[in-house]
């Protein structure tokens, strides 16, 4: 009775703070803030958009399984909530934004609610056409025999996004499960989600031996728990000669065959020669959208490159609303160029963010650019430089995917020599005139660790700022997001201060 | 037993210094899919890299960071201090990550005048062992281009037969283990194995002879509580298993990477050698690397407990080691649904925290009533 009375006790005093929080976050918070009507049409527009998706999945889901399906669905997979607060996400994301940058933020977290309520419902709907996916083996071949692909680790890069301690109770289990704590919270949250049964499981399962030892580790234990057939793909360490390409299509080839032995997935040559098009396409837009990039001022920037790259080219290839998204930034790109707007009206400096983006804090490139003018220009996950894929041959774009899949960010970095890793940053950091590189030094990715020295080395001989951010991706418990935002403001208080004048003797 | 220490006390014992002087070349190597008996053509002779006795790995640190495993960082450590300098050649694998970028600083920092990489598949299929051969085929040549060495079939079907015959006498030894009582202890053998890897083979093969007939004298090791197997990652030190023998836990079997099983099985001599050794080095490894070998690894685990009556399994691990980390989870899992008391143990590449160690292994050997 004690107890309870203190709860209570505690819940009103905290009444007043959680009132201010939910007003901030709300759109009325949003119209206190903006002085601008258009800015305020865009956001009220995206907003509506939003909710209008969740309203979608639920209702349809009613009126197609019954109220009991909906209750039983939201059982299995609670974390489906979360969602309800994609709208704060986007009031925090776009927070000081305007115009075709606000929009392009807007955008890209509005189509994340579009192709996440596509997804779930083909997990509803279509559950014996499910395929469970690693992360990094892309699913154009999945689509094209007409399977519906899942991200093991999808949700451990998304919903961090909506709540940064939304995957603590997974990498918990996980840990307690017997997994090393020190290995990758991305694994351990996706393993955490397995053993509690919060993941939809399909009729198959492909891995790979990517990006890293605990990932590709991690599947021996997820196949047990799922018992389902699983094929592994293996991309060789040294990958950039035509005898590995051989081996790699051989490997893909043993994938296909794999799935039309244990899903009802049959290979549909004309299908995949069509998503590949439809990918070469967004890749051509994507690469427009770099160039524009590349002046100073940029007309965009951050979640309009990294996360729309992160989740539409990994997940949704050649889907209809990933292209219309990318011809929607190309646009709104040209727009501000045209116009001569900068995304960042204070653009000070240009950054690069190496290793993958920072899940449980997408807020800091916000942050950064209100209070230090950095411009977050580009990312390694985006990143690619490869050939568009040649589809005029089944074996062609079996080749041009084995390419794309080995020459893939996390794939080409963590394998091959350290050329691979170090180049692409001192190429990246030429080709988009940038300031400073940026290292999210996941405190899991103990490949990525072991590449400082050097690269701290290389940027001091060409005089390149580098901040090395400490940080583990899915964990705020390891460094705090206060202490994130300090190694930013000690980077840029002691590296990047312009030198003053001494003084006058 | 004394000359077995005596050798392991410096990463390039005297023998390796003998065979040097004899004008015989010493390639280092890390990892276990490097077949030995490659390495034993003509000239050439392998020394797996250790690091006796380091104390610290500073200057690695600073490289590799904290977050790698101490047997990269301790590598890395010692050839910066230039204690490989007998070493002529390094092959390397891509193992794991840690591996890779231990390949990736010696190469930065201390580039050695003869490295190779071994692209070793993490599947095994006909085109990966076609690959494998492939490897081993391009690594021929270069070791025959850099240093005049005879690579040639015939060549390499004489080293398997040395190879073969080194085994024989190895695995002779080892099965004395099998017995209810054993004639030898873990300590002891692991010691005999891990001189074997780094002294070239044919010069400490009379002394593993002559310790063999004094073994067979022997009427039994002593009193003990229960019979242990190890199974993990790379394990150097004798006095890892010292210590846990110290406690009643005979270590009667040795699963992982410098150990015996069933790492000294022997080499097909019919066919072309370098398939063969390619063929071997998937068979006679057993490391989760190998992304679709769970339930071979778990098999061979439960063979041998049965094999050796094993009455509990300890598995070690070496810290920020995420292959094992990770594998080890169903694996425990799995060996505990079979019967099989586990004991899972972290540790440091040079042996630390003793006492812990003790305490873990004496209630270890309680929890199953020995």
């Amino acid at each position: 009775m004690k107890d309870t009375l203190a709860t209570a006790k505690h819940f009103v005093e905290r009444l007043p703070g959680l009132a201010k929080d939910f007003f901030h976050y709300s759109i009325i918070g949003y119209f206190f803030e903006t002085k601008s009507f258009q800015d305020a049409f865009i956001y009220t527009k995206y907003w509506a958009f939003i909710w209008g998706n969740i309203f979608k999945l639920v209702i349809r889901l009613f009126f197609k399984k019954g109220p009991v399906a909906v209750v039983r669905f939201f059982m299995q997979y609670p974390w489906i909530l979360r969602f309800l607060t994609a709208t704060k996400l986007l009031r925090r994301l776009t927070k000081g934004r305007k115009g075709a940058y606000l929009e392009s933020t807007a955008l890209v977290i509005h189509a994340i609610a579009v192709l996440l309520v596509e997804k779930l419902e083909e997990v509803i709907y279509q559950p014996e056409r499910l395929l469970i996916n690693e992360d990094l083996v892309p699913p154009e071949i999945a689509m094209a025999m007409g399977l519906n692909v899942w991200l093991v680790e999808g949700m451990g890069i998304l919903l961090p996004f909506l709540n940064s301690e939304a995957c603590l109770g997974f990498i918990d289990e996980a840990e307690n499960a017997g997994m090393n704590p020190d290995s990758c919270s991305f694994v351990k949250s996706a393993v955490g989600m397995v053993i509690k049964n919060q993941q939809p499981k399909g009729c198959a399962m492909v891995s790979s031996n990517m990006p890293c030892d605990a990932g590709m580790a991690s599947y021996s234990y997820i196949e047990k728990q799922f018992d389902i057939p699983t094929y592994r793909v293996d991309v060789p360490y040294n990958f950039h000669n035509e005898r590995a390409e051989k081996l790699f299509v051989e490997d893909l080839k043993g994938m296909i065959a794999f799935l039309e032995k244990h899903t009802p997935g049959r290979m549909d040559w004309e299908k995949l020669r069509d998503i590949c098009e439809k990918r070469n396409y967004m890749m051509e837009l994507e690469l427009e959208l770099w160039d524009m990039m590349r002046v100073s001022p940029a007309p965009l920037a951050s979640e309009a490159i990294w996360l729309s790259h992160l989740f539409l080219f990994h997940w949704f290839p050649g889907n209809k609303f990933s292209i219309r998204l990318y011809e929607r930034l190309v646009e709104l790109a040209k727009k501000n160029l045209a116009a001569k707007i900068p995304a960042v009206e204070n653009e000070k400096y240009r950054a690069v963010l190496w290793n993958p983006p920072f899940p449980q804090f997408p807020d800091i490139f916000n942050l950064v650019e209100r209070a230090h003018g950095i411009t977050l220009i580009m990312d390694s996950m985006s990143y690619n430089h490869h050939d568009l894929i040649d589809t005029s041959t089944p074996e062609s774009m079996l080749g041009g995917l084995a390419k794309i899949i080995m020459d893939g960010p996390m794939v080409r970095h963590t394998r091959g020599p350290a050329e691979n890793y170090l180049d692409d940053i001192f190429r990246c950091y030429k080709q988009f005139d940038l300031d400073m590189v940026w290292i999210a030094n996941h405190v899991g990715c103990k490949g990525g660790q072991a590449m400082n020295g050097i690269l701290r080395e290389k940027c001091r001989e060409m005089k390149i700022p580098l901040l090395v951010l400490d940080y583990d991706l899915l964990d705020p418990r390891i460094v705090s997001h206060e202490g994130m935002m300090k190694q930013v403001d000690d980077f840029m208080e002691t590296v990047m201060k312009p030198r003053q004048p001494l003084p006058a003797l | 037993m004394k000359r077995f220490q005596e050798l392991l006390e410096s990463p390039q014992n005297d023998l390796v210094e003998q065979a040097v002087a004899d004008g015989r070349i010493p390639i280092g190597y890390s990892c276990s899919f490097v077949p030995e008996a490659f390495l034993m053509a003509d000239k050439l002779f392998p020394v797996r890299l250790h690091a006796p006795g380091i104390a610290g790995t500073e200057i690695a640190d600073i490289y590799l960071s904290n977050f790698i495993c101490t047997y990269a960082r301790s590598l890395l450590e010692f050839a910066l201090d230039d204690r490989f300098d007998q070493i002529q050649g390094w092959v390397f694998v891509p193992s794991c990550n840690h591996m890779q970028r231990l390949i990736d600083n010696l190469e930065y920092l201390k580039k050695p005048a003869f490295s190779h990489v071994l692209d070793v598949p993490r599947k095994v299929t006909g085109a990966t062992i076609a690959w494998q051969a492939e490897e081993l085929r391009t690594l021929a040549e270069k070791l025959s281009a850099h240093f005049g060495v005879d690579m040639s079939d015939d060549s390499l079907s004489k080293a398997i037969a040395e190879w073969n015959s080194f085994a024989e006498v190895i695995r002779s030894i080892g099965d004395l283990r099998k017995r209810p009582v054993p004639l030898i202890t873990g300590t002891e053998f692991h010691k005999l194995i891990m001189a074997s890897l780094v002294s070239p083979k044919n010069l400490i093969l009379p002394n593993i002879l002559d310790f063999r007939k004094e073994v067979e004298k022997r009427d039994g090791i002593g009193v003990f509580r229960a019979r242990l197997m190890l199974a993990g990652s790379h394990l150097h030190n004798p006095e890892f298993i010292r210590v846990i023998e110290s406690q009643g836990g005979l270590v009667v079997a040795d699963h992982f990477c410098t150990g015996s099983i069933p790492g000294f099985m022997p080499v097909a001599t019919n066919g072309d050698p370098i398939r063969t050794l390619a063929e071997h080095s998937f068979k006679k490894t057993l490391c989760p690397r190998m992304m679709e070998d769970f339930d071979r690894r778990l098999k061979a685990i439960i063979d041998t407990v049965k094999e050796y009556q094993v009455d509990g399994v300890v598995i070690e691990i070496i810290k920020f080691c995420d292959l094992w980390g990770v594998d080890s989870m169903p694996l425990v899992d799995a060996l505990r649904k079979e019967g099989i008391p586990v004991l899972k143990l972290e540790r440091e590449y040079s042996l630390g925290g003793e006492g812990q160690l003790r305490t873990r292994v004496q209630a270890f050997i309680e929890s199953m009533g020995k």
